[in-house]
């Protein structure tokens, strides 16, 4: 490792936009290109280039060939000059005299050489600041095309909605844009929302997926806690960041950014290097504006995702309440059939006794919609869950034998096993309703023969309602006792309007007890209900007392 | 034809039965009757009736499975749908099916007569199916 313990350097303050193309960094970049384009134009200028606005190393060079050109030229030519004047030593002639013309040749020769030199001054450094511009001009373009590929990634990450898929395009941009290839998320679970767990993850020595952290444990942890990014190079300090556990090899530069929106911390973003790369605070600064764009996609898709079950649950109900309406004219359309034929073949009729058997049809057509209405009643009733059915002192086993018989002579047969007498406290309309809405249920989605089984268990009874039909699938035996809720098997080929069974869980529910479904010992389907036999603890009253249930 | 032409009535509502049993017999039919899929294919075998008026939603074995065993037969019954339910693709099933009319409960009992009349008369000029 390069450096012997870890470094935190801790970023205060917003990160920069990245849609503004530059930070404060690239600003201050930018103020330092204008001063050293100032200055290369005064130098150039200067230094007596023409093309003052876009100096080139070029035209530099070719200004100080110019210049030394003319400068060796001149030299050449004093030199000979100041030969010619030796040879005319001998003149006669007043301005020729030796000492004159060697001091007037020695001071333009010096004269030139000074404003040469000046020049070459001018041209050395306006060569130095036309590199240095070059080297910054570099520089800034490598971090305008990180920008690029920042908002880049920022688009392609707010563009998806799907959990996974953002999660997985988060971490590939981010990686990509920092050229390294370990990486993590982990997003705020739990109920206390106190620990994190790794959703996505890339590289061989990284965090494993569906790894968990407590807040504040490790270095995610403590980022978490503190949503502060960090950046790391070197060895960990394990006292820094209790719970850390150092891996194998260790990463040579790591670091670990909050994702947080709207103030709401949703996880951190980790990203390690075991390459030569070091990452630096421009790094750091950029993977925290790359966590801002995520921190919203996270958001987005999560929000897409409630949506999603929303309309789904929305679409559930919709197709619930048109199976409901189809159910209840169906229902409402077979005893009116039977009634208005009733009513014809009455005008048909030749005996009393015939006419006497279509009274009979229509009695019993009208109390069977007066009881779907009543069902109905009930099944709203019980919605509202304010009403409380009166309990009182009442022989379960009596009152099943005599829902029995009712159900024999409506053509429905069943066999009882019951004890002698079971007392319960319970309503015994609710009790009659129950019983009897097990035994048709049984009738028509079962088969033939249905046994009603009352079992004392301790302080329970057991009802049973057993049939030898082909029993419930293991996936509908919660959804029958929804409301208006009709199996696929069966809606078709069997009246009802999906009201039967969950009556019978709202009054065993009323009643303090539980209702559901089994497969039955050799075939067929076993409703069972577990009741408390004393559902208040309260003193004994007498028999046939009402007493409202608290 | 000869004889009182033959109603089977196929319905799992007893109280259906017994009243169209009692409006067929006054109107100068011969009815019978069936409370499921299963017998109603079994008295079509052994009776022979002319008009079946069948019901589609009963245990056993329901109105579309009897309309398909029927549509496979070289000879077969006239057969009225008479069904609560009224959606045309419930319609449309039927009649693919080969059903000859449907009729949607809660019907008028004088009109299933007439219709039962008029579909019987077309019957009679029907070609055997091979």
């Amino acid at each position: 490792m390069s450096e012997p313990h870890s470094v935190v350097m801790p970023l205060k303050g917003t990160p920069l936009r990245p849609d503004t193309n530059g930070g404060k960094e690239e600003g201050m970049a930018a103020a330092t290109r204008t001063d050293i384009q100032e200055r290369i134009e005064h130098e150039a200028r200067v230094a007596g280039i023409r093309k003052l606005s876009r100096p080139s190393m070029e035209a530099v060079e070719r200004r100080r060939l110019q210049l030394w050109g003319v400068t060796i030229i001149v030299i050449v030519t004093m030199a000979l000059a100041a030969a010619v004047a030796s040879l005319a030593r001998s003149s006669d002639v007043e301005w020729l005299k030796p000492g004159v013309t060697r001091v007037a040749i020695i001071s333009l020769a010096l004269g030139f050489s000074a404003y040469a030199i000046e020049k070459e001054i001018h041209l050395h450094r306006l060569s130095r600041l036309l590199m240095d511009e070059r080297v910054l001009s570099s520089a800034l373009s490598n971090r305008l095309q990180q920008h690029s590929e920042l908002t880049a990634a920022g688009r392609a990450v707010n563009s998806i909605l799907d959990m996974h898929e953002v999660l997985d395009v988060i971490l590939s941009n981010a990686l990509g844009m920092l050229h390294v290839e370990t990486g993590s998320i982990m997003l705020i679970e739990g109920e206390d929302e106190d620990e994190l767990v790794a959703v996505a993850a890339r590289g061989s020595n990284d965090i494993a997926l569906g790894a968990r952290l407590q807040l504040g444990q490790s270095i995610a942890g403590r980022v978490a806690r503190s949503r502060e990014p960090l950046l790391l190079s070197g060895r960990v300090d394990d006292e820094l960041y209790p719970g850390h556990q150092a891996r194998v090899p260790a990463p040579h530069s790591a670091m670990c950014v909050p994702l947080v929106n709207r103030g709401q911390l949703l996880g951190v973003l980790n990203i390690s290097s075991f390459g030569e790369r070091t990452f630096d605070e421009h790094d750091l600064q950029l993977l925290c504006l790359l966590a801002e764009q995520v921190a919203a996609a996270i958001t987005n898709a999560r929000l897409y995702e409630a949506e999603r079950v929303h309309v789904a649950q929305l679409l559930e109900l919709d197709r619930t309440k048109t199976q409901f309406v189809a159910s209840v004219s169906h229902e409402l359309r077979t005893p009116l059939t039977s009634i208005r034929g009733a009513l014809s073949a009455s005008r048909r009729a030749a005996t009393d006794e015939q006419r006497e058997e279509l009274l009979d049809v229509i009695d019993r057509q009208t109390q069977r919609l007066s009881s779907m209405v009543e069902e109905m009643l009930t099944a709203a009733r019980l919605e509202r869950k304010g009403t409380m059915p009166m309990l009182r002192r009442i022989d379960l086993a009596a009152l099943v034998r005599l829902v029995a018989l009712d159900s024999q002579v409506a053509g429905r047969p069943v066999e009882v096993q019951a004890p002698e007498r079971c007392e319960i406290r319970a309503d015994p309309e609710s009790m009659r309703r129950i019983v009897g809405n097990l035994i048709e249920n049984a009738h028509k989605y079962g088969k033939p023969p249905v046994r009603v089984v009352v079992e004392p268990a301790g302080d329970k009874v057991l009802l049973s309602v057993v049939d030898k039909g082909a029993g419930v699938p293991q996936t509908e035996r919660e959804k029958i006792f929804e409301r208006f809720y009709r199996s696929e098997r069966t809606a078709t080929s069997r009246p009802g309007i999906g009201l039967g069974l969950p009556i019978v869980r709202g009054l065993v529910e009323a009643t303090g007890g539980t209702v559901w479904v089994e497969d039955a010992p050799g075939g067929g389907a076993a409703f069972r209900v577990a009741l408390k036999v004393r559902p208040l603890d309260e003193q004994e009253v007498e028999p046939c007392t009402a007493s409202q249930r608290s | 034809m000869h004889g009182k032409p033959k109603v089977l009535i196929v319905d799992d509502e007893p109280d259906v039965l017994l009243t169209m049993r009692m409006i067929l017999e006054a109107e100068g039919f011969e009815p019978a009757l069936a409370a499921d899929g299963e017998t109603a294919l079994r008295r079509i075998d052994d009776e022979q009736p002319d008009v079946v008026l069948l019901d589609i939603m009963m245990p056993v074995l329901d109105g579309w499975f009897v309309l398909a065993e029927l549509a496979g037969r070289p000879r077969r019954p006239q057969v009225i749908v008479c069904s609560a339910k009224s959606s045309d693709v419930d319609k449309t099933r039927a009649f693919d099916l080969g059903a000859d009319e449907y009729v949607t409960k809660p019907y008028e009992p004088d009109d299933l007569v007439r219709t039962i009349r008029e579909t019987i008369a077309r019957g009679s000029k029907r070609p055997a199916r091979l």
